[in-house]
């Protein structure tokens, strides 16, 4: 053990040498494909520039952020991104945990359930919305199965065509795709809780939800945290489902987040210095929201060790 | 440490000979997908390579959906391919940013610019025309007629041969007699339209009827009210909210109609869906119960006016070298140079004079109608933000037919999109 404040040995120093010469591939190859986009984001947000013309980029300093803020469009897609991720980070945090909490439960079936519940993760997005998009067609499972179980044969929900179905769809595509991948993580956070505590709960005379409430719940919590952070940014930067119902005749306005309004701005209004604004704009939310998880969950470390 | 020294300038100096470039020229040439095209091309390449061996020439396909974003990103990034293909819309700002060059007559084998035009029908090379300069030849030019499955108008009593809509009106009364429904879901639909294709189909309807989307001088949108609105409420009435004859979110009407599956008895495509449906169902080509009309008018038309033509031009990258331009127009000629292959194999229509006046044109099934239609029909407009012109008319016709969205609403939303579109 090194006293305090005392510099580190030659060997020490070798070994740090060593340990910088392996993780430096890794951090350049990050700064390049990582850091370098974003700076370079930043300052192209400044530029009034399209992506075609050979003319320099003119200067505007803040102005496609003025636009911005003062543009209907952009404040349709700030409202569509926020609907869409309440109501689906809700769903996917709540749901998986409970998800994880059942399959710890059943020690037979548990990687058979875990298995089936992750298998939609591998998918791609595209895909996944693709096939959904065969669901919700109006001859689809989507009308059918709703149709048989609550016995309104003919009736068209309308799953791509209302804003409030076309916007419960996206929703119900992005849950089915990741609520496994949650409740895996969930999974493991739930195996490292000692079984130990378990027993002395039930000892005391604990159930089985008390257990749950009272013992893992409150371990749970740095897995909770990283969970919610997770889930809140991939809810804030989905694209894919809204791309492929918009390419398949939805309409625009119910699903039209800010990823799906920065790559309209980049690849069809060929608006680069307006779309870098936008993503500025994303990331700036995403990191004051991931700031606010985190200060929110800060309380003491639960322990019964 | 003296041998992994050694190792490790080995690697370097190879790795440097593999990245010197061969000599002779390097084509790389970026094309949409298209299983009939492809084979035809790549046996182009292999042979435009043996004529000529110090070229090599890299084709690749994308998906035609990605085809415009994957370009435009090479582009941006200086690192476009040599040769390209898109359709005329989002071709367009390529040209007016000069990021395309001009053709060179000589590399094509024609005396001059003047020559090119004269050997292609008058009008199909207007896409590609820019400030007096030609910047492309065409691959395809398309216009679209209507496909009729005429067992399925003999199934509710109609005559496939007289009772085929002339008119928009007409549509909606046939549809009605054709349309299939399971309570509020249509399980075969008479006719749907191409969504979001608005400049080649929409456009048309509004024209027919004195409108337009631009004024002459391109400075103001949205041009007689009362046409886009006879347009707008006749889009409300054919959606769900209305008559329920058809949805932009159902399956593409072309795409079920190959299929004869009773999903649909009538679409808008173009010649290439013949060569598509005896691909993919040649038992329904076989059969010969599929015909092709003309373009429907308004009864109260004032325009006579049939769907926007548009063509797909093959352009070369004006960053290319000056070597390299060469001999992309040398090989475009070579590919264009066999346009009776590219219309029995394909079905694509390379408009020169001599292929539309060829036996192998004249004696396609409906050729004749679909060329009484192009005679009467106008080219998608070219605007550079033609691309935000579709998005704005994809707007008003949906919120018309999907969002409960009055005509009125909707026109009004679509003039103030436009003008604020064309003053960006």
């Amino acid at each position: 053990m090194r006293a305090k404040g005392k510099r580190a040995s030659g060997m020490e120093r070798r070994r740090a040498r060593w340990g910088w010469a392996f993780v430096l591939p890794s951090l350049a190859f990050f700064g390049l494909f990582s850091f370098y986009p974003i700076f370079n984001a930043f300052y192209t947000s400044l530029f009034k520039q399209k992506l075609l013309s050979l003319a320099p980029p003119e200067y505007i300093g803040l102005g496609n952020y003025t636009y911005l803020l003062h543009s209907p469009t952009f404040w349709n897609s700030v409202r569509a991104t926020a609907i869409f991720t309440a109501c689906t980070f809700v769903l996917l945090v709540g749901v998986s945990l409970l998800l994880a909490a059942f399959i710890v439960s059943r020690k037979r079936v548990q990687k058979t359930l875990q298995m089936v519940f992750f298998s939609p993760a591998v998918v791609s997005s595209v895909v996944a919305a693709a096939v959904w998009l065969l669901i919700f067609d109006p001859r689809g499972l989507g009308n059918q199965v709703v149709n048989g179980i609550m016995q309104t044969p003919g009736v068209d929900h309308k799953w791509l065509a209302s804003a409030t179905m076309l916007q419960l769809s996206t929703v119900l595509v992005y849950f089915w795709k990741y609520v496994g991948y949650f409740t895996i993580i969930f999974i493991a956070g739930l195996a490292s809780i000692p079984a130990t505590l378990h027993e002395a709960a039930r000892i005391d005379g604990a159930g089985s939800w008390q257990s749950f409430w009272k013992v893992s719940f409150p371990l749970l919590k740095p897995t909770i945290v990283l969970v919610s952070v997770m889930a809140m940014i991939q809810c804030l930067r989905t694209f894919s489902t809204q791309y492929v119902f918009y390419q398949a005749g939805a309409p625009r306005g119910p699903i039209d987040v800010i990823a799906f309004g920065i790559y309209n701005t980049a690849i069809r209004d060929h608006q680069i210095g307006r779309a870098s604004a936008m993503s500025v704009i994303l990331f700036c939310i995403m990191l004051f929201l991931s700031w606010m998880q985190f200060r929110v969950s800060r309380s003491d470390d639960v322990s019964y060790l | 440490m003296k041998r992994m020294w050694l190792a490790f300038i080995a690697v370097v100096v190879v790795a440097g000979l593999m990245a010197i470039p061969a000599a002779g020229v390097q084509l790389v040439f970026w094309t949409h997908e298209d299983p009939n095209r492809t084979p035809l091309e790549e046996r182009y390449v292999d042979e435009f390579e043996a004529m000529y061996p110090g070229v090599t020439i890299q084709r690749v396909a994308y998906p035609s959906g990605e085809m415009a974003q994957v370009v435009l990103t090479a582009f941006a990034a200086h690192q476009g391919p040599d040769i390209f293909n898109q359709e005329q819309s989002p071709e367009f700002p390529y040209i007016v940013n000069q990021r395309v060059a001009p053709v060179n007559p000589v590399a094509l084998g024609y005396p001059s610019v003047q020559a090119i035009y004269d050997a292609y029908q008058t009008g199909t090379l207007d896409g590609a025309t820019y400030e007096g300069n030609l910047y492309g030849l065409p691959l395809e030019f398309t216009n679209w007629c209507l496909f009729v499955n005429t067992k399925y108008f003999r199934e509710v009593g109609l005559n496939p041969g007289t009772d085929y809509p002339k008119t928009w009106e007409e549509m909606v009364t046939v549809s009605q007699q054709l349309a299939m429904r399971n309570g509020d879901i249509l399980t075969r639909r008479g006719f749907d339209f191409r969504y979001p294709y608005y400049l080649t189909f929409l456009l048309p309807m509004v024209e027919q009827l004195g409108g337009a989307l631009l004024s002459e001088d391109g400075q103001t949108g949205i041009i007689n009210d009362a046409a886009w609105l006879q347009v707008l409420n006749y889009f409300q009435q054919w959606g769900p909210n209305g008559l329920n004859l058809g949805s932009p979110t159902y399956t593409a009407a072309r795409k079920e109609f190959n299929k004869d599956n009773n999903a649909i008895a009538m679409c808008e495509s173009g010649l290439y869906q013949i060569d598509r449906i005896r691909t993919e169902n040649p038992a329904f080509y076989a059969s010969n119960e599929w015909m092709i009309i003309p373009f429907p008018v308004w009864e109260n038309a004032v325009n006579n006016y049939a769907s926007n033509t548009y063509a797909h031009y093959y352009m070369v990258n004006a960053e290319s070298t000056s070597e390299k331009q060469e001999w992309a127009w040398k090989f475009i000629a070579f590919m264009l140079s066999h346009g009776e292959e590219y219309l029995l194999n394909c079905g694509l229509v390379q408009p020169t004079k001599t292929l539309m006046a060829s036996e192998a044109y004249q004696s396609l099934p409906y050729a004749e109608i679909f060329a009484a239609d192009i005679a009467r029909a106008k080219s998608q407009p070219l605007n550079v933000a033609n691309p935000q012109l579709e998005a704005a008319l994809k707007v008003a016709i949906e919120s018309v037919m999907l969002s409960g969205v009055t005509p009125e609403q909707a026109l009004q939303t679509l003039r103030q999109t436009v003008n604020e579109i064309l003053q960006d």
